[in-house]
């Protein structure tokens, strides 16, 4: 069937059976590499994405749901010079990432919390990334990252 | 080759329709969580899924008098960052707050969870804690159906096929009740229940227990009030000994209704301290009235 959607700002649209997962359809007929495959069964969070600004994992939506609505993946994640925005930048500084893999999924979920609550505590940090599992285990260091980020954009909105 | 193909239904009369064309084998597709990996596990189950999640109505929650009534769309996010849900029925809320995690909570719904009816579906046992009732449509006519009737065993409900769950509404409890739900994972999230209970009750204004509901997830093959703790505590002032005398009494009916299995030894012990807790929780004024 025929599938149209944006994605990370741009319009789409391609042709993929009606059975294809968002997940597949991103990596496999858009190439948008940046999602990833964890367990295929919702359990990770590694294939998250923003389903019009909601985090979803994208392995338990059909690619046909996404028809007409918006999608941003870790693509579209960045700085207006197209470098890691602060967020990302943060997940360098402080060490967050370790093999990477689970890293899309965090960043988003990072994002996708800090648009709904823009000062959260850290228990709050660790509800919103609960669905990401990270194999190297670096959990301190992402929670940080995402204090970190929460910290600097408020003081950015306050200058 | 696809293994069934998708259509979206924008307004209720249309899925319905859909639901029922002539020549297709079709299902709700109601947030899509458990679905889609059912369909992988089971091809050929259906070979037509109607998305009815975009259905505008379907996501409503409203109050008219002392009747809340929840759009079967609705996901989990919506129906725990909701108002009137949190006013009238905080175990709803805490029910949906242990479901899965952010990315799950977000496309999952509560009539998904019903019509599913997987055995260790948090909303359920907070549904019929409510006395919950399920419309259903079919094309000529309207069910309504107590959920503890709808849902007869894991799995398995009475919705005919090409019918549609519309919603779920539950009567306010009266003034002054309060409730919780009890839940028991291997860890906070993404954690699938291995016993959940949930309570509602109420004291007059001598302390006296006047109403009592109690309710168990992954314990019994039906989710029903189990009127027999219930009456433990009915006409009594509330204590510690008489939560734990509910408590055993819960498990007794527990085990009469599901036998003794291999589990048995771990739940036994773990659902007696769940309700007593539970209904300290409840009796200790923990937990807010509803409102």
């Amino acid at each position: 069937m025929k599938i149209e959607f944006t994605l990370n700002g741009c319009p789409i649209h391609f042709e993929a059976p009606a059975d294809t997962s968002l997940l597949v359809a991103l990596r496999d007929y858009l190439d948008m590499t940046g999602t990833k495959e964890g367990c295929g069964v919702g359990e990770c969070g590694a294939c998250s994405v923003l389903l019009d600004g909601k985090l979803v994992n994208s392995c338990l939506i059909l690619a046909a749901q996404a028809h007409g609505r918006k999608v941003v993946t870790i693509e579209g994640i960045r700085g207006s010079d197209g470098e890691p925005n602060d967020l990302q930048q943060a997940f360098i500084d402080y060490g967050a990432v370790q093999c990477g893999f689970c890293i899309p999924g965090m960043v988003l979920a990072g994002e996708a919390l800090l648009a709904h609550n823009p000062h959260p505590s850290r228990l709050e940090i660790r509800g919103a990334i609960a669905g990401n599992l990270c194999r190297c285990t670096g959990y301190m260091q992402i929670v940080d990252a995402i204090e970190a980020t929460a910290r600097r954009r408020g003081e950015t909105r306050h200058a | 080759m696809a293994e069934f193909s998708y259509i979206r239904a924008g307004e209720v009369s249309e899925a319905l329709a859909l639901l029922n064309q002539p020549g297709y084998t079709s299902r709700p597709l109601a947030g899509s969580t458990d679905l889609i990996l059912l369909l992988r596990n089971r091809p050929g189950w259906c070979d037509r899924v109607v998305d009815i999640t975009l259905i505008p109505e379907l996501h409503r929650i409203t109050r008219e008098g002392d009747i809340v009534t929840i759009g079967a769309a609705a996901t989990f996010t919506e129906i725990l960052s909701n108002p009137i849900i949190q006013a009238t029925a905080p175990l709803l809320v805490q029910a949906c707050a242990t479901v899965g995690a952010v990315q799950i909570r977000n496309v999952a719904t509560i009539g998904g969870n019903v019509a599913n009816a997987a055995a260790c579906a948090d909303s359920l046992p907070a549904l019929v804690c409510l006395d919950a009732v399920a419309r259903v449509l079919v094309p000529t006519q309207a069910f309504s159906w107590p959920v503890a009737e709808l849902v007869v065993k894991p799995n398995q409900t009475i919705i005919p096929p090409g019918g549609l769950l519309e919603s779920l509404s539950y009567a306010v409890p009266a003034p002054g009740s309060r409730s919780y739900f009890n839940k028991l994972g291997r860890r906070k999230a993404m954690a699938i229940s291995r016993l959940t209970v949930a309570v509602l009750g109420r004291v007059d204004e001598m302390g006296t227990i006047v109403e009592t509901r109690i309710v168990t997830g992954s314990a019994t093959p039906h989710i029903c009030r189990l009127a027999e703790a219930e009456a433990v505590l009915v006409g009594h002032q509330p204590s510690q000994a008489l939560f734990t005398a509910a408590g055993r009494t819960v498990a007794d009916e527990m085990i009469r209704l599901s036998g003794r299995r291999w589990s048995t030894e771990f739940k036994e012990p773990a659902v007696m301290a769940m309700t007593a807790q539970a209904l300290a929780q409840i009796f200790d004024a923990q937990e807010p009235e509803v409102a």
